[in-house]
């Protein structure tokens, strides 16, 4: 178990590392340099061959460095926890993403929390009410629901029920536009702007958590002990809630650690839609802007979430399972 | 010897004299028929169809009404793709500055109305279909023949390569798709389709390669392989002849699958502005503007792209689920 941990930590750390340098590599050969677009004839070449400097691109006396010594210089760096400084806000990525890090972990709980509580019962309810109406509904609306794209969705959600819902009799709507600064002061405020981002965020996810706790619980349920149960005299609802439900609930924790970073990921998108300002939306302006240092920050941090997830994921799963052992 | 005995299926149906291993399927199901059968009449025989595996799957297919429909739909879109943009021409990029945003179903000159630039919406999302349509089209073959190749040879082989496959795979599938598509155009200097169908199809694969991989796995240990090895068929005749038409049925759902994944990811890119630069229009970059396009009201411009995107990737995902009951009825 300590060995199998160690090899995936290891392995995660190179993944890491090749990524990081896969991505460096490519953003580096980019001809031009970050100050080059708004050059302005009055700031002196010293000026920008300073800031250069401090954002690890040249030598003081503006000879840019190779490509091998700017990346070692910012594997050096990332060691010391610095991501380097962002081309356009002009302050360290750090600093940057510990001020988004809140505003994206209120909306991503959120959102996992509300697709935990509605696709759990709705899967268990659809396996152990199979071809039921609510069944039926269920897997069609899940399956609309996959083939509909994440910005899709979020720009039909802002059309019904920011556009069409102010223009029609009620002259109300949600806002187009994400929370207001210091909005967590202000839960009530802040509850209103969450809806449609988190709704937009749950719908996919209720999707998939439903189906897989659907299909878990249909094949416990198909199991020989749950025949035994049955036929012993237990109740309906003692076999299926006290000895289906555990078993099939244990796949679902591997699901959700895989969800996370998926959700930080797909977080990209629905934050810079709904203006949510957050990573996800750190990362969206940072890809219109061209600012690679903040992209590749948000690269290595979902990179490193995705390797933390998947790790604790198999953990745990070995813990809550003692079938399994590594 | 007054008369051969009919035999269900063989060579020695056959004429006598010819060789067994020249006679196809074709020719000794004729002469098959051509041979008396008991209580039927040869000529009743003749109008009876061959049903082949593939022909059977087509009229499964025909008989699941929701995909067939789905088939239509999709039908009409690839029509208008290929109509609309020849009848329309340069309409798609024609700055009508006298309307612009003009609503539509108004007047005949611009049926779809036209977007802020007075460019004309409907042969602008002609134009975007045929973009996604062909980079769905390009990039599914880039899966078929990276994926599809690496599987095999995983599969086939085994050992070491399969091995060092697999591995590259996991680093593959680890990969943030949208940053590698921003890094690599960023490297090569500029926003362009082809960088976007080739990014597509190098990191999209994996899904191909594993079904692929588990194909080979399951197909090379079955009797009719060892019998082709054990008649000295060499590997690469195994490979195309024996065991890669077996192994087709689940890598045709895939790769039908995968066309409106990819259509989807494009879209993605246009909306982000990685995808086809303007003034080509596509289905993602006409949806970029939908901030402006929903506070000035224009919702139409922003209804028509979505609408698009969802219908066409909905109908090719019906039809992937057709495929798949077709061509294997037993899964149900």
């Amino acid at each position: 178990m300590t060995f199998y941990v160690v090899r995936r930590v290891g392995v995660g750390i190179f993944l890491l590392f090749l990524m990081s340098a896969m991505f460096f590599a490519l953003t580096r050969v980019t001809p031009g340099q970050p100050f080059s677009v708004g050059e302005n004839p009055r700031v002196h070449q010293d000026q920008v061959n300073r800031r250069l400097h401090r954002l690890g691109l040249t030598d003081e006396n503006g000879t840019p460095y190779p490509i091998p010594q700017q990346y070692v210089l910012y594997l050096g760096a990332l060691v010391h926890g610095d991501l380097g400084d962002s081309y356009v806000y002009n302050i360290s990525v750090t600093t940057l993403l510990k001020q988004r890090l809140p505003n994206t972990a209120l909306l991503l709980g959120t959102a996992l929390v509300v697709a935990l509580l509605i696709g759990i019962p709705l899967g268990i309810y659809a396996s152990t009410h199979q071809y039921s109406k609510l069944d039926m509904t269920t897997s069609i609306v899940s399956y609309v629901g996959v083939s509909i794209p994440s910005f899709v969705l979020g720009i039909y959600l802002l059309l019904v029920f920011a556009v069409f819902l102010k223009q029609s009799p009620l002259h109300w709507g949600f806002p187009l536009f994400g929370m207001h600064t210091g909005g967590v002061d202000d839960p009530l405020d802040l509850l209103y702007h969450m809806v449609l981002p988190v709704t937009s965020l749950t719908i996919l996810e209720i999707a998939i958590f439903s189906r897989f706790m659907r299909a878990s619980m249909l094949e416990v349920l198909h199991q020989d002990y749950i025949r035994t149960a049955r036929a012993k005299g237990l109740a309906v609802d003692k076999v299926n809630y006290k000895h289906a439900l555990r078993n099939a609930i244990l796949p679902i924790i591997t699901l959700v650690a895989i969800a996370i970073p998926q959700i930080v990921n797909g977080a990209i998108i629905t934050e810079g839609i709904f203006s949510w300002p957050g990573t996800g939306q750190l990362a969206f302006q940072a890809v219109l802007d061209r600012d690679y240092p903040v992209i590749l920050g948000v690269v290595m941090l979902v990179a490193a979430l995705t390797v933390i997830f998947n790790l604790l994921a198999d953990v745990t799963y070995a813990v809550a399972d003692p079938r399994i052992r590594y | 010897m007054a008369q051969v005995p009919p035999m269900p299926i063989g060579p020695s149906a056959g004429v006598p004299g010819s060789l067994p291993d020249q006679l196809s399927m074709e020719t000794t199901i004729d002469q098959e028929r051509a041979l008396p059968q008991p209580g039927v009449k040869p000529d009743e025989l003749r109008g009876a169809p061959e049903l082949g595996f593939w022909r059977l799957a087509v009229m499964r297919f025909l008989h699941h009404r929701v995909a067939t429909g789905a088939l239509l739909i999709l039908g009409l879109i690839v029509l208008a793709a290929i109509v609309i943009p020849v009848v329309t021409g340069d309409l798609y990029k024609i700055q009508d500055y006298r309307h612009p945003f003009k609503p539509p179903f108004t007047s005949f000159q611009h049926i779809l109305g036209t977007n802020d630039l007075g460019q004309d919406e409907l042969a602008r999302l002609a134009r975007g279909a045929r973009v996604s349509i062909m980079v769905g089209t390009l990039a599914v073959f880039g899966y078929l023949i990276i994926g599809g190749g690496l599987g095999a040879l995983a599969g086939y082989y085994g050992g070491w390569l399969d091995n060092a496959l697999m591995r590259f795979t996991d680093i593959i599938i680890s990969l943030p798709f949208l940053l590698v598509v921003i890094a690599v155009t960023a490297a090569t200097g500029g926003v362009r389709l082809s960088t976007v169908i080739i990014v597509i199809a190098a990191t999209g694969w994996y899904e191909i390669g594993r079904l692929m991989r588990a194909q080979f796995l399951v197909l090379r240990e079955q009797e009719f392989v060892q019998a082709a090895k054990a008649l000295g068929a060499s590997n690469t005749r195994i490979i195309f002849r024996h065991i890669l038409p077996n192994a087709l049925a689940p890598i045709i759902v895939s790769a039908t699958l995968g066309v409106s994944g990819i259509i989807l990811l494009e879209a993605a890119l246009g909306f982000l502005g990685y995808s086809i630069p303007p003034p080509e229009p596509s289905w993602g970059n006409m949806l970029s503007d939908f901030e402006q396009n929903l506070l000035l009201n224009q919702t139409y411009l922003v209804i028509f792209p979505a609408t698009a995107l969802v219908i066409t990737a909905l109908c090719i995902n019906l039809i992937g689920d057709g495929i798949r009951d077709a061509l294997d009825p037993r899964q149900r």
